[in-house]
C-alpha cells in the first residue's frame, strides 16, 4: 500500500496521538521521583496502549487469512496496521522510559524495533519496486508460475532450434512434450505466420544442413540452453541485455537467411527469461522483508503477552 | 517474423492451480512464522522449568544488590497461594532496617518510591531530587506543628536556603566566642616568627582534619607532649540529634579544633620572667600559679644571691643621683614578689591576648580584672584565680548536612573561605555561602553531583537495628541451583 494523500486522515490522527503521548510523557518523566518506569501508572498505561496497537496491527494477518470477515474494509485494516504499528514503537519506548530493561524486555524492544523498521522498509519498497517492475519487467507473469514459464520458454527454444537444425539431442522431443501438455503451454504456436514457422508446431524436418546449422547448434547447446536452465547463475553473457544483443548479432552473421527468424525468436526468448529473473529479484525484494517482519511480529506478540503477565506479577 | 503474444496465449501458459503449490517464499514464511514464535515459547518455558525468573527482570540490579541478581526471591517474596510476587518493604528491612527520616513525616511511601531497583548498575542510594521534593517541596508535618525548616525546597538550585550560620550572621546574630583570633593579621606576612623573619602562615598550619597529623611548623614540643587539666579535645564532638550517615566517618571530613600546642605555641610564647627560659603551661590559672611558685622557688634555691635585690637608684629634684638602695627578701617574699609580677604579666597581657579573663568576687556583681584582686602579700596565701572560658567549638556549622573537606582537598582553602583573609573577629562566620557550593555542584555533565543525597541523609543510621544474616554463599550466587 502506498502512503499517499488518501492516508492524510490517519497521518494527522497519528501525529496528534504522538504529540499527546509525548506531552504526557515529558510531564510525567519530569515529575516521576525515580524517573519514568514501566510499572508506574503512566508506564502501565503506555504499555497497554502500545501493546494494544501491536495487537491491532497483528490482526491484519488474521483479517487477510479470512477475507470473508466483514469487519472493516481491508484497506482500513492495512492503514491501521501501518500507522498503529508505527505508533507502537514510541509508545512502548515511553512505557519503558527509553530503558530496554532486562533480558525479556530487551528482546521485546529489539523485536519491536526490527519489526517496525522492517515494516517501514516494506512500506518504502511499495513506493519503489512496483514502479521499477512496471518499467523493467514488461513481460511480467505470476510470480508463482515463473518456474513453469521458464520451463516452457526453454522448450519453445528447443523446438525453434530443432525446426531449423533437426533433433538436437536434449532429452525427449519438445514436440512430444507439447503434445503431452495438451497445448496449454508456450509450446503451442505463438505465431504461425513466420516464414519458417520458427515457433510453429514442431517440425521434424531440418531446413539447414549440418554444416550451416553448426554455429547455431553450438551456441544454443553451449550457451543459451544452460542460460535458460539456470538464468540466475552469474557469468553468462546472455544475462546482460547488451552482451546478449552482441552475441546474437554475431550469431546472425554466421547463419544463412532461413535461420535469421529463428535467431530473432531465440533472442526474444532470452530477453523474456532475463525479465523473469529481474521480476524474481524484484519480487524477493518486495516480499522478502516479510520473512523478517511476520515471524518477528508473531514472536513479539507472544513474548509481549508473557511480559505483561509476568510484569504484573513482579511489580 | 518475431514471436507474437496475445493475452489468451499468455494466459494459456499459466497453470490455473498455481496457487495450490507453495513457493519457496511462501514455505519460508510459513516455517519462520511457526518456528520463531515456537522458539520464543520454548525459551520462556525452558526458563520456567529451570525456575529461573531472571529472564523477567526489568533490568540489571544496582551495584549494591548485584550479588542478588540470581536470587529473585530475596526481594520478591511470594505468599502462599498468591500470584503476586511484588518486592516488599519487608524484604528491604530484612537487611536495611533504617529508621524513618522524622517522626512527623506525612509521606511514608515504600522504599521503592525513592530507591528504584533494576535500573542498571547505578547507586541505588542516589535518590532523585524529586524524591526529597515530594515532602520538602511543600513541607508539612503529620502533627500539625510548623516545621522549622524551609518549606519549599525542590533542589539545591531551586529553593534551598542559605546556610543557617550565614543567615544568622546576616541577621546580626552571632555565636558567643571565647578566644580572640584575628584571621586577617595571621594571614598577612608576619615580620617575626620562631624560625626567622617574614613568616607567611598557611591555613594548613593551623587547620587540619582530625585524622591527619597536625602541622608542627609552629608548634612547641614541650606543649605538644604536655598533659593538660582541661578537656583537650582532638576531634569534633559527635553530633547528637541529627541524622547520621550510614558509613562511619573517616576523620578527614571536618577540621579538628585548633590547639595551642601545635598551632600557636611556636610564636605565642608563654614566657613570664627574663631569668627563666620557660613558658608557663597552657593550662588553667591554678596550674599556672603552682607552676610559677615551683619555678621561682627552685630558681631562688639555686640563686640565693638574688634575695638581695638592688633597687634602681632614683634622682632628686635637681637631677643628682641618689645613693643606691638594696632590699633583702626572704625566699618566700622573693617568690611571692616574682609570682605576683609574672601573673600580672600573664593575666594582663599574655593570656589576655587570646582569652577573656575575669574574676567574680562575692558581692561584686560585675566581674573584675584579675590583676586588681590580689596583692603580693596575699599571692601565696590567698590566691584568687581568674576564670578562663574554654574555647567553645560550636561543632559542625551545618549539622543537617555532611561535608567532606577531604573530597575537596585539591582546592585552596581561601577559594571558598574567602572571608578568612579579612576577618578580624572570632565571631565572624567564615563558612562559605551556598553560592560557593553551586559553583561546582550543579546539574549537568560538567558539574559535580548536586542532588540532595550528596549532602543530606534521609535515614538516621545511628538508630539502625541489627540485622539477622539471611543469605548463604555460594548458594546465593547460583540462585540455589
Amino acid at each position: 500500500m502506498r502512503i499517499d494523500r488518501t492516508q492524510r486522515g490517519w497521518a494527522i490522527a497519528s501525529l496528534i496521538m504522538i504529540a499527546v503521548f509525548t506531552a504526557v510523557y515529558v510531564a510525567y518523566a519530569a515529575r516521576a521521583p525515580q524517573g519514568p518506569r514501566g510499572g508506574s501508572a503512566f508506564g502501565l498505561t503506555f504499555g497497554v496502549i502500545g501493546f494494544g496497537f501491536m495487537i491491532v496491527a497483528a490482526l491484519l494477518g488474521a483479517r487477510k487469512r479470512v477475507p470473508t470477515w466483514r469487519i472493516g474494509r481491508a484497506q482500513a485494516w492495512m492503514r491501521g496496521h501501518l500507522w498503529l504499528g508505527l505508533l507502537s514503537l514510541p509508545v512502548i519506548l515511553f512505557h519503558g522510559g527509553f530503558h530496554f530493561g532486562g533480558t525479556l524486555t530487551s528482546v521485546l524492544m529489539w523485536l519491536l524495533i526490527i519489526t517496525v523498521v522492517s515494516g517501514l522498509f516494506g512500506a518504502e519498497l511499495q513506493h519503489y519496486v512496483p514502479r521499477v517492475m512496471t518499467s523493467d519487467v514488461k513481460l511480467e507473469t505470476i510470480y508463482d508460475e515463473i518456474g513453469n514459464v521458464r520451463k516452457l520458454l526453454r522448450e519453445e527454444a528447443d523446438r525453434a532450434v530443432e525446426t531449423v537444425c533437426g533433433p538436437i539431442g536434449v532429452g525427449k522431443s519438445a514436440s512430444e512434450e507439447v503434445l503431452r501438455a495438451g497445448g496449454l503451454s508456450a509450446a503451442r504456436p505463438m505465431s504461425l505466420t513466420g516464414s519458417l514457422g520458427a515457433v510453429a508446431a514442431a517440425a521434424e524436418t531440418a531446413v539447414l544442413t549440418e554444416e550451416e546449422c553448426a554455429p547455431l547448434r553450438q551456441f544454443y547447446l553451449s550457451e543459451m540452453r544452460p542460460f535458460l536452465e539456470q538464468p540466475r547463475v552469474r557469468g553468462s553473457r546472455l544475462g546482460d541485455a547488451d552482451k546478449a544483443h552482441g552475441a546474437f548479432s554475431g550469431l546472425r552473421t554466421l547463419l544463412p537467411p532461413p535461420a535469421q527468424a529463428t535467431v530473432e525468436d531465440l533472442e526474444d526468448i532470452c530477453d523474456e527469461a532475463r525479465q523473469l529473473v529481474r521480476q524474481e529479484r524484484l519480487h524477493h525484494l518486495l516480499h522478502g522483508w516479510l520473512l523478517v517482519h511476520i515471524p518477528l511480529s508473531l514472536a513479539l506478540i507472544i513474548l509481549g503477552a508473557v511480559h505483561a503477565v509476568m510484569a504484573l506479577r513482579y511489580s | 517474423m518475431a514471436r507474437t503474444r496475445t493475452t489468451k496465449k499468455l494466459a494459456q501458459r499459466i497453470d490455473l492451480n498455481y496457487f495450490k503449490r507453495p513457493t519457496s517464499l511462501k514455505r519460508a514464511k510459513f516455517w519462520l512464522s511457526a518456528g520463531l514464535p515456537a522458539i520464543a515459547l520454548v525459551w520462556i518455558a525452558w526458563h520456567g522449568f529451570a525456575r529461573d525468573s531472571r529472564v523477567y527482570s526489568s533490568g540489571r540490579m544496582s551495584e549494591a544488590h548485584a550479588v542478588l541478581e540470581a536470587q529473585c526471591t530475596a526481594c520478591h517474596l511470594q505468599t502462599a497461594g498468591a500470584f503476586s510476587a511484588k518486592a516488599s518493604d519487608a524484604a528491604c528491612s530484612a537487611c536495611h532496617d533504617g529508621p524513618l527520616h522524622h517522626a512527623a513525616l506525612t509521606n511514608t511511601a515504600g522504599c521503592a518510591t525513592c530507591h528504584t531497583e533494576h535500573r542498571g548498575r547505578v547507586d541505588i542510594v542516589a535518590a532523585k531530587n524529586e524524591s526529597c521534593a515530594q515532602c520538602h517541596g511543600d513541607l508539612k508535618t503529620s502533627n500539625g506543628v510548623r516545621s522549622r525548616y524551609a518549606a519549599h525546597i525542590e533542589s539545591l538550585q531551586n529553593g534551598h536556603p542559605e546556610f543557617a550560620p550565614l543567615r544568622r550572621e546576616a541577621n546580626r546574630v552571632r555565636l558567643p566566642t571565647t578566644v580572640r583570633l584575628n584571621h586577617a593579621i595571621h594571614m598577612k606576612p608576619i615580620r617575626r616568627g620562631p624560625n626567622g623573619p617574614n613568616v607567611q602562615l598557611e591555613c594548613g598550619n593551623c587547620h587540619r582534619p582530625s585524622a591527619a597529623s597536625p602541622d608542627l611548623t609552629y608548634s612547641d614540643g614541650r606543649y605538644v607532649t604536655a598533659t593538660v587539666s582541661y578537656g583537650n579535645r582532638s576531634a569534633l564532638l559527635p553530633n547528637t540529634g541529627i541524622l547520621q550517615p550510614a558509613k562511619p566517618a573517616t576523620g578527614r571530613e571536618l577540621m579538628a579544633p585548633v590547639k595551642f600546642a601545635t598551632a600557636c605555641a611556636g610564636c605565642h610564647l608563654l614566657t613570664f620572667d627574663r631569668r627563666l627560659d620557660l613558658g608557663v603551661p597552657h593550662d588553667e590559672p591554678k596550674v599556672v600559679h603552682a607552676f610559677l611558685i615551683a619555678a621561682f622557688s627552685e630558681y631562688i634555691r639555686a640563686h640565693p644571691a638574688e634575695l638581695r635585690e638592688a633597687v634602681e637608684p632614683g634622682r632628686d629634684l635637681t637631677g643628682r643621683p641618689m645613693a643606691a638602695n638594696t632590699r633583702v627578701y626572704t625566699p618566700n617574699q622573693w617568690v611571692a614578689s616574682r609570682v605576683y609580677d609574672a601573673e600580672q604579666l600573664l593575666w594582663r597581657k599574655t593570656c589576655a591576648q587570646c582569652h577573656e579573663l575575669s574574676i567574680r568576687l562575692a558581692g561584686a556583681a560585675p566581674p573584675v580584672a584579675p590583676w586588681l584582686t590580689v596583692s603580693p602579700e596575699q599571692i601565696l596565701t590567698a590566691p584568687i584565680f581568674p576564670e578562663i572560658q574554654l574555647a567553645a567549638d560550636p561543632g559542625p556549622r551545618m549539622p543537617h548536612a555532611k561535608f567532606d573537606h577531604d573530597a575537596h582537598r585539591g582546592f585552596a582553602c581561601e577559594g571558598c573561605h574567602l572571608k578568612a583573609l579579612s576577618s578580624t573577629e572570632t565571631s565572624d562566620v567564615l563558612l562559605p555561602g551556598i553560592a560557593a557550593c553551586k559553583t561546582c555542584h550543579a546539574p549537568g555533565p560538567e558539574h559535580a553531583e548536586s542532588r540532595c543525597f550528596e549532602c543530606h541523609t534521609y535515614h538516621d543510621w545511628s538508630k539502625r537495628k541489627e540485622v539477622k544474616p539471611t543469605f548463604m554463599l555460594p548458594a546465593l550466587r547460583t540462585g540455589g541451583r
